[in-house]
């Protein structure tokens, strides 16, 4: 399965839909994370904020392919994306484990294929760096085989990457 | 000079950032000013303390490799007034995660230096906790011996031996906590100074 997750805006929802199996628009109205754990321990991958992002890890977790499209900001996601990962480390679970020599959690729906962050926007040459290294420790957290990093100039750019 | 501590927790209650801050507020000696990030409903209040300081710490947890949405969210605003004001504040960063490596912060470190590449403000360095949730613990378990103590004196056991695990209890808090208190003393003298700390 395709998981898309992008801030381009819900006028390209319809466009991007058709590219993916499922699609997670991450416009800026889901409330960030509050750090309580519960979709680790109360109800294991569900946030307890009753909104479309309570099942997030779910679709997240059962994803072969995940596709971020996200703005640059400072070499991170923009606050939108950062705001759907945050809700969805139930795609992990408590417990640890030892993966690429440091500790991470272990995963809840297995190992995944391919993990693709597209950034748009302006970039600087440290930024990019630090978006790489974001890529790839996210890649071994979240336990995607394989890691791309892409930067597009626009979001029109970024969108027909897909 | 004025210190501006940012506890960028989450959490109401339980929170490590607090406890981070307040052991660094004890190494500052005076002129900390506490506040609070949780929502966006902080970010203009921050703003105008950010305005009148010479030095902002940050402490926060670590989120999904980096930093979370909400602190990004109010780095964003932050950006456009701090060029706008032309501010020049020295950053510290505190931030811990769950992992006992305290390096998986360093990707949360370099993101706070293109923060303040792209707002003017002058970057100096931060500390990555490891095991975070742990010292969070270890934090309880100071109370917990102390009031097992008490409670055993009251029962009328013998002193030596109550004292003696007592001792060991407290030292081994103490053991988990030295790194949190030494490196907390030199980013006091590296604030109380305005000068870098390092990462």
């Amino acid at each position: 399965m395709k998981v898309l997750i992008h801030d381009l805006g819900e006028g390209f929802d319809e466009i991007l839909s058709e590219k993916c199996d499922r699609m997670i628009s991450a416009n800026g109205k889901y409330a960030p994370c509050q750090g309580c754990f519960g979709c680790w321990t109360k109800t294991p991958a569900e946030c307890f904020m009753k909104d479309k992002l309570k099942e997030s890890c779910r679709v997240i977790g059962t994803a072969d392919e995940l596709v971020i499209i996200t703005e640059n900001c400072y070499g991170s996601s923009s606050p939108a994306v950062k705001n759907v990962l945050d809700r969805s480390i139930g795609v992990s679970t408590p417990f640890s484990t030892y993966r690429g020599g440091q500790m991470h959690h272990t995963l809840r729906y297995g190992q995944h294929g391919i993990l693709t962050i597209i950034a748009y926007g302006s970039i600087t040459e440290e930024e990019s760096m630090t978006m790489k290294q974001l890529a790839q420790r996210n890649a071994i957290n979240m336990g995607y085989k394989e890691v791309k990093f892409i930067h597009c100039e626009s979001a029109e750019k970024a969108r027909d990457m897909l | 000079m004025k210190t501006l501590m940012i506890n960028a927790s989450p959490k109401k209650k339980m929170s490590v950032s607090a406890y981070f801050l307040s052991v660094l507020k004890f190494f500052t000696f005076g002129g900390v000013t506490k506040e609070n990030l949780r929502n966006k409903g902080d970010h203009a209040r921050l703003l105008g303390a950010l305005d009148g300081a010479d030095n902002v710490v940050f402490c926060l947890p670590m989120y999904v490799d980096g930093v979370p949405s909400h602190v990004l969210a109010f780095m964003k605003e932050a950006e456009a007034y701090c060029r706008e004001k032309g501010l020049k504040v020295n950053v510290y960063v505190i931030s811990n995660g769950g992992f006992i490596e305290g390096n998986q912060n360093r990707v949360l470190m370099q993101i706070f230096e293109n923060f303040c590449n792209r707002s003017g403000l002058n970057w100096c360095g931060g500390i990555g906790i490891g095991g975070g949730v742990m010292l969070n613990v270890m934090r309880v378990m100071f109370f917990v011996y102390i009031g097992l103590f008490v409670l055993n004196m009251i029962m009328g056991n013998p002193v030596k031996d109550d004292l003696i695990e007592l001792a060991k209890g407290l030292g081994v808090v103490l053991f988990f906590n030295l790194g949190v208190f030494g490196l907390s003393a030199a980013m006091g003298a590296a604030i109380r100074k305005g000068r870098s700390f390092g990462v």
